[in-house]
C-alpha cells in the first residue's frame, strides 16, 4: 500500500461544537469570576473590619484599664494621702458622711 | 446581513484587535478583569476549545476543562509574564488542565498513555454516523499517541505553532521536541496505512 501524505489531510475535525457554546461558557466563566471576586471582596472586608474591632478593642483596654476610672470610690493612694482620719471625714461629701453614720450605727462604732 | 449581525461582526472584529498587552493590563487591573475575560474568550476561547477537545477527545470533557482553564487564567494572573506571548501561556494553562484530566481518568492505570484504547473509542461516538472516515482514522492514530507526542503533533499540525512557541508551552528542548513530533508522524502513517479502506 502506498504511504499517504499527512499534509494532503484535511486539518477539520470529525467533531462539532455545539451551536452558542462560545458564548454560554462566556457567560458562565464571568459569572463564576464575578462570585470568585465578590467572595475575595467580602473575605477581605471582613479581614478588615475584624482588624479594626480589635486594634478598638486594645485601644479601650489600654486607654481605660478594667474600667477602673468608672468607679467612683476614692483609691487607696488618696486616702493615705490624708494626715489623719480627721482629714478623711473632711474631704467626705455630705451624703458620703451621712452613709458612714448609717453604717456606723448598723455595725456600732 | 441584518443590523444586529453587522454590529456583532464589528464587535467581534474589534476585540479581535486588541493587542494582548493591553489584555494582559486589563487582566491584572481589578476594575477590568471581566473585561480582559470576555476577550480573552473571543480572541482565543475557539482556539483552546480545540485544542483542549483534541486533547481530551469528549465535548463534556473539553467543556469543564476549557472553563477550569479561565478560572485558572483569573486566579494566576499575577503569575504572566510578558516575557512570554499570552497565547502561550493560555496553552499551558489549558494543556495542563487537559493533562490533568486525563491523569484523574487513568486512575487504577500506569500512566496517562493508557488511555489511548478508551480515547480512541471516544473519537467514534463523538464523530457520529456522517463524520469523514479518514478525519475519524487520523483522530484516532492521535488518540492512540502518548500525551507529550499527542500535544506537540497537536500544537505543530492544527495550530500551526513553531517548535520554540511549543516550547514554551510544553517546556521541552526544542530537539526533545522534534524528535517527539517526527515519533507522531509516524506512528500516525503507520496507523493509517494500516487501517486504511
Amino acid at each position: 500500500m502506498n504511504e499517504f501524505d499527512l499534509d494532503s489531510f484535511s486539518r477539520e475535525m470529525p467533531f462539532t461544537m455545539p451551536e452558542h457554546f462560545m458564548e454560554e461558557m462566556t457567560e458562565k466563566v464571568v459569572s463564576q469570576i464575578n462570585r470568585q471576586r465578590r467572595r475575595t471582596h467580602e473575605r477581605r472586608m471582613y479581614a478588615f473590619f475584624a482588624g479594626a474591632a480589635s486594634v478598638a478593642a486594645v485601644a479601650v483596654l489600654l486607654l481605660h484599664p478594667f474600667g477602673g476610672n468608672s468607679l467612683n470610690v476614692p483609691d487607696y493612694d488618696t486616702i493615705s494621702q490624708c494626715a489623719s482620719i480627721d482629714e478623711v471625714f473632711q474631704n467626705m461629701s455630705s451624703d458620703e458622711l451621712g452613709i458612714y453614720s448609717m453604717m456606723s450605727n448598723y455595725y456600732g462604732d | 446581513m441584518s443590523k444586529r449581525d453587522s454590529k456583532d461582526s464589528m464587535n467581534s472584529q474589534s476585540s479581535l484587535s486588541v493587542s494582548d498587552e493591553s489584555i494582559a493590563r486589563m487582566l491584572c487591573d481589578d476594575s477590568h478583569v471581566e473585561q480582559a475575560v470576555r476577550l480573552i474568550m473571543k480572541k482565543y476561547g475557539e482556539q483552546l476549545y480545540w485544542h483542549i477537545r483534541r486533547m481530551v477527545v469528549a465535548h463534556d470533557d473539553a467543556q469543564d476543562v476549557l472553563q477550569e482553564t479561565m478560572i485558572n487564567v483569573y486566579k494566576y494572573r499575577s503569575t504572566y509574564s510578558n516575557e512570554f506571548p499570552l497565547s502561550s501561556w493560555l496553552y499551558k494553562i489549558a494543556t495542563n488542565e487537559s493533562l490533568k484530566l486525563l491523569k484523574s481518568k487513568s486512575v487504577g492505570m500506569v500512566s496517562v498513555d493508557d488511555l489511548g484504547d478508551s480515547l480512541k473509542e471516544t473519537v467514534r461516538d463523538e464523530a457520529g454516523p456522517d463524520a469523514d472516515e479518514t478525519l475519524v482514522l487520523l483522530q484516532e492514530a492521535i488518540a492512540l499517541l502518548p500525551a507529550k507526542q499527542k500535544m506537540v503533533f497537536n500544537l505543530r499540525y492544527y495550530d500551526d505553532k513553531s517548535y520554540e512557541e511549543i516550547h514554551q508551552i510544553v517546556g521541552d528542548s526544542v530537539n526533545t521536541l522534534k524528535t517527539n513530533y517526527h515519533y507522531a508522524v509516524e506512528k500516525i502513517k503507520k496507523y493509517i496505512t494500516d487501517h486504511q479502506l
